[in-house]
């Protein structure tokens, strides 16, 4: 078939959850993939005995089954909550700077409060102040906002977001120095930047308070069988419910027509392969960069387009080695599936760390296996070990340098995990290192980009709309709104419902 | 821009709903800032290709510029690349070599056995086996000037610094000689610190691939020694006589303590090696083994179903056609074989590039199928060892 009503260009998380719902929700679909798995980030690789998961640190979203979060029902409407199994974190992390602290939070928002007043003893009113502003921000966030902003009422906003007016788009950092002096506290509640990919001076407050308080309320998971388990559960339940696939196919254009009042429609995506597949949408989870300046076949993308861009900035890649180590995770002193492990409390000079080819003074350490057994063969251990890295970095290494760069480079990680976690170099028995550029192979990303573009405020939905330059192409994925996990499967179906309303008003418009 | 509410653009409306939120105006002149200061990235365009294709070249061109006599069994054939410079390698490492032999196209892997060091070509060492389909044909057919295509260098059969060490042994069978003088010279140009020794094993020494150069590297390097094994040689053969043992091996290396294991050669001669360097005591963790292939008779192997009698399946690929194919014939050669074409690599069930979905029937996969959890969930086989035990139903 070559007719289709909508195509989803890459099976990333945005685009599987696009594409599923999609099919589910009646609209005939094509998935095209340049790979030969589905996932993106959210896959898996095997070596040896071992499986690695790629990306999944920590799940957010899910709840619990008695306190179920709007994953639950996101992964139930789209078939695939039965097709998997979670694993709930204990810890949301111990985070350790050898020589000034070693602290583990629980994954609970009581025992949270707890750990810390016990720790910072002369912070203890301040932590509870800071942590209901945590809780009061997320509450708006989730809830107050959205609903004032569509109401569009000034008044509405004022009386059910107060603490998100003060302070949600406050600089994490401003707001952790207003509420503490004890510089160790604040090192520790800010390490959740790293998944935002930006130091607290450069975030809004509330992305870091929703973290902390939707981690330690809705619990941290892994999935079994890792996020490839996700990834391939979904492509099942789309391919369940009628929907095409092609793997080994990446879009090579989209082609549109332009209308009569010269604004241009999709018609149709061009495969590298030549094959030329109509269709009445387009859901792009290839980057937006891509997508605009290179799939369109307009010549020049959009003037909204530029504009937005220009705004932008090309965010963060990674540097991981997946290690499989043949020993247990008690062996190796690991007390907390995931950590962090910094030289500094200075995130400043974490980050600036980040635009250099030096080694990290910040990076973190997850063990899939402690929370279960299953995730490493037996008496075994799968660790990650993950500095963030800009991308860009790597442009200036010749080819041939490459593999030296990379093993000097990740010597340089062992050592530091090494002195929270002795021993792990005597015991590898399986180890792949990723650098930006494997990023970048895998995802297709600039700068081998893994959450997008440069996550500061500006580059949430509060300050952009959705670019609707072109009728019939949609965006899912980390480049037009948060990456991470949950975001980017939610952003994929919140698009797919989109698609699937546009082409109902169409077809209503036809009769 | 202009103030005119843009009617389809709600956003806007609520901007003035925002305004009330501290750090919102800022933060908005921020971004208007920038979009008079920032780039379209439209500078970035075709860069990832660009940076990608250096390193992993998904296809790479190639044109045989010489073909080399090492043995009355084995050539090495030299490719040069017709399109990019040659992408750079670990010692060790593999390209999948494309051919179309009688109308069929299919392809193997084969290591490179030119020094990583080498830009202008790639070598491959290739040694006649009884039956093989393309090893024969390379052997038979390729003269200076053919084209071929391949993939990139893949595999993870090299010698990795993080966790290998100093001390190398390389046990090679046979061809498995072609990766393992690649990771010699590589341990060479890395300096006198580290040790490599090869025991190298073959049936005749007519057989001997490299010998010269391997005889004459021992005598110039002190940190590179090399034991010979041949099982059938004559009177005057001063290597041992015979086939490798736990013993010969513990008695020409002493401790095995810090060793790295590397081994390489025709599956029955992995298999011994592996088991005889268990009973030594070498750890799994010191052991690195080279993919060798699918399996020649899974209807040996233990876990083969014992139910089947038939010596034919139906394979039907979902909405393109069936075909007949036989039992214990990988999945991905009978696939070839009839004209469809999966992407490939290592066929020897590591890589999970050709991967299939079984929608329906079942397949046997033998332990060289490195498949994730999910895929023994959702059906998913790595189709260059997946052997079709009934009609099956699949999805590519
Ligand atoms: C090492 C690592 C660690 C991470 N840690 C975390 C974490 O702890 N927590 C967290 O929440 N997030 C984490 N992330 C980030 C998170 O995984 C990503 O932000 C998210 O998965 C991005 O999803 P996406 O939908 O945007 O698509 P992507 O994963 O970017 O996938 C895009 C897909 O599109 C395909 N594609 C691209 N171009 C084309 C084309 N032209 N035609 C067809 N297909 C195409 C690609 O092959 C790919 O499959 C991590 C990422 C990495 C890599
Ligand atoms: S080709 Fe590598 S697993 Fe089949």
């Amino acid at each position: 078939m070559n007719n289709y009503d909508a195509i989803v260009i890459g099976a990333g998380n945005g685009g599987l959850t696009a594409a599923t719902t999609l099919q589910r929700g009646g609209c005939r679909t094509l998935l095209l993939e340049k790979h030969n798995i589905p996932g993106g980030c959210a896959t898996s690789f095997v070596r040896g005995n071992y499986e690695f998961e790629v990306a999944l640190h920590q799940l957010s979203g899910l709840g619990t089954e008695k306190k179920p979060f709007i994953m639950r029902k996101i992964f139930t409407d789209l078939g695939v909550m039965e097709k998997v199994e979670f694993v709930q974190e204990g810890e949301l992390y111990r985070i350790v700077v050898p020589g000034e602290f070693d602290i583990t939070l629980p994954a609970s928002w009581k025992g949270l409060k707890t750990v810390l007043k016990a720790e910072f003893l002369a912070e203890q009113d301040n932590i509870d102040v800071f942590l209901n502003l945590c809780e009061q921000i997320s509450m708006e966030s989730f809830m107050a906002l959205p609903r004032a902003r569509k109401i569009g009422s000034d008044e509405v906003l004022k009386s059910s977001c107060p603490t998100f007016i003060k302070y949600g788009l406050v600089s994490a950092k401003d707001v952790l120095d207003e509420f503490f002096n004890d510089k160790k506290i604040k090192t520790v509640l800010a390490a959740y930047w790293c998944y935002l990919g930006l130091p607290p001076s450069q975030i809004a407050f509330s992305d870091l308070a929703v973290m902390i308080y939707a981690y330690a309320a809705f619990k941290p998971w892994h999935i079994k069988g890792g996020s490839q388990a996700m990834s391939s559960a979904l492509l099942e339940s789309f391919l369940e419910a009628g929907g095409d696939v092609r793997f080994n196919c990446a879009a090579d254009k989209i082609l549109t027509t332009t209308n009569t009042d010269h604004t241009s429609e999709v018609k149709a995506v061009r495969t590298e392969h030549g094959e030329v597949l109509s269709c009445k949408a387009v859901i792009s989870n290839a980057s937006s960069v891509l997508t605009y300046n290179e799939l369109l076949d307009t010549g020049q993308p959009p003037v909204s387009v530029q504009q937005d861009f220009k705004s932008r900035e090309i965010g963060t890649s990674a540097f991981v080695l997946y290690l499989g180590l043949d020993c247990t995770p008690q062996t190796l002193g690991i007390t907390s599936a995931s950590n962090f492990i910094c030289s500094t409390m200075d995130e400043e000079l974490m980050h600036e760390q980040m635009n250099k080819l030096e080694p990290p003074v910040a990076t973190m350490l997850t063990c899939y296996n402690f929370d279960d057994p299953s995730f490493a063969p037996e008496g075994k251990s799968q660790v990650s070990l993950l500095c963030l890295q800009y991308g860009e970095l790597w442009n200036d290494v010749p080819p041939d340098k490459y593999a030296e760069t990379k093993y000097a480079l990740a010597d340089k990680l062992i050592e530091q995990a090494e002195q929270v976690f002795p021993n792990i170099r005597d015991n590898i028995e399986e180890v792949e290192v990723a650098t930006p550029l494997t990023m970048m192979r895998y995802l297709n990303t600039p700068g081998g980009s893994i959450y997008g573009f440069k996550q500061n405020a500006q580059d949430s939905n509060l300050f952009r709309d959705r670019i609707d330059a072109v009728e019939g192409l949609y965006l899912a994925g980390c480049w037009n709104g948060m990456g991470g996990f949950q975001p980017t499967y939610m952003a994929g179906e919140s698009a797919a419902r989109a698609v699937i309303k546009q082409l109902k008003q169409k077809e209503t418009a036809n009769v | 821009m202009s103030n005119t509410v843009n009617p389809k653009n709600n956003a806007d409306s609520t901007y003035n709903v925002l305004n009330s939120i501290v750090g919102y105006q800022e933060a908005v002149a921020d971004k208007a800032q920038w979009e008079k200061d920032g780039s379209d990235l439209i500078e970035l365009k075709g860069s990832v290709d660009v940076t990608v294709a250096t390193l992993h070249p998904k296809r790479l061109t190639l044109e045989v510029s010489k073909v080399i006599e090492e043995t009355p069994s084995t050539k090495t054939i030299r490719f040069i690349s017709t399109g990019a410079p040659l992408p750079p390698f670990q010692a060790g490492q593999y390209i999948n070599l494309f051919v179309d032999i009688d109308g069929v196209s299919t392809a193997r892997p084969y290591a490179i056995s030119s020094a990583c060091d080498e830009k202008n070509y790639y070598d491959l060492t290739i040694k006649r086996v009884t039956d093989g389909f393309v090893s024969n044909h390379l052997l038979d057919n390729v003269s200076q000037g053919q084209q071929f295509l391949s993939t990139g260098p893949m595999g993870t059969f090299y010698y990795n610094p993080l966790f290998h060490g100093e001390d190398l042994v390389f046990l090679a069978g046979g061809s498995g000689v072609a990766p393992a003088i690649t990771m010699l010279k590589d341990i060479l140009s890395r300096g006198s610190k580290y040790s490599f020794h090869m025991i190298y094993c073959n049936s005749y020494i007519d057989d001997l691939i490299f010998i010269n150069e391997l005889r004459s590297l021992a005598e110039q390097y002190p940190q590179f020694r090399l034991t010979e094994v041949v099982s059938r040689p004559p009177a005057n053969f001063e290597g041992f006589k015979g086939h490798l043992s736990a013993d010969l091996i513990r008695n020409t290396l002493g401790s095995i303590e810090n060793k790295l294991f590397y081994v390489c050669g025709p599956t029955p001669f992995n298999d011994y090696c592996i088991g005889q360097l268990k009973s030594i005591g070498v750890p799994n963790k010191r052991i690195r083994l080279e993919a060798n292939g699918a399996p020649k008779n899974p209807q040996q192997l233990s876990d083969w179903p014992t139910t089947i009698d038939a010596e034919e399946v139906m394979v039907t690929v979902t909405g393109r056609g069936s075909f007949k194919a036989k039992i214990g014939e990988p999945l991905l050669n009978s696939l070839e074989r009839n004209g469809y074409s999966v992407e490939n690599a290592c066929r020897s069930g590591e890589c999970s590039l050709c991967r299939v979905k079984v929608i329906s029937g079942n397949v046997f996969n033998p332990p060289e199928a490195h498949l994730r959890k999910s895929d023994k969930t959702f059906g998913w086989v790595h189709s260059c060892v997946a052997y079709p035990t009934e009609d099956i139903e699949i999805l590519f």
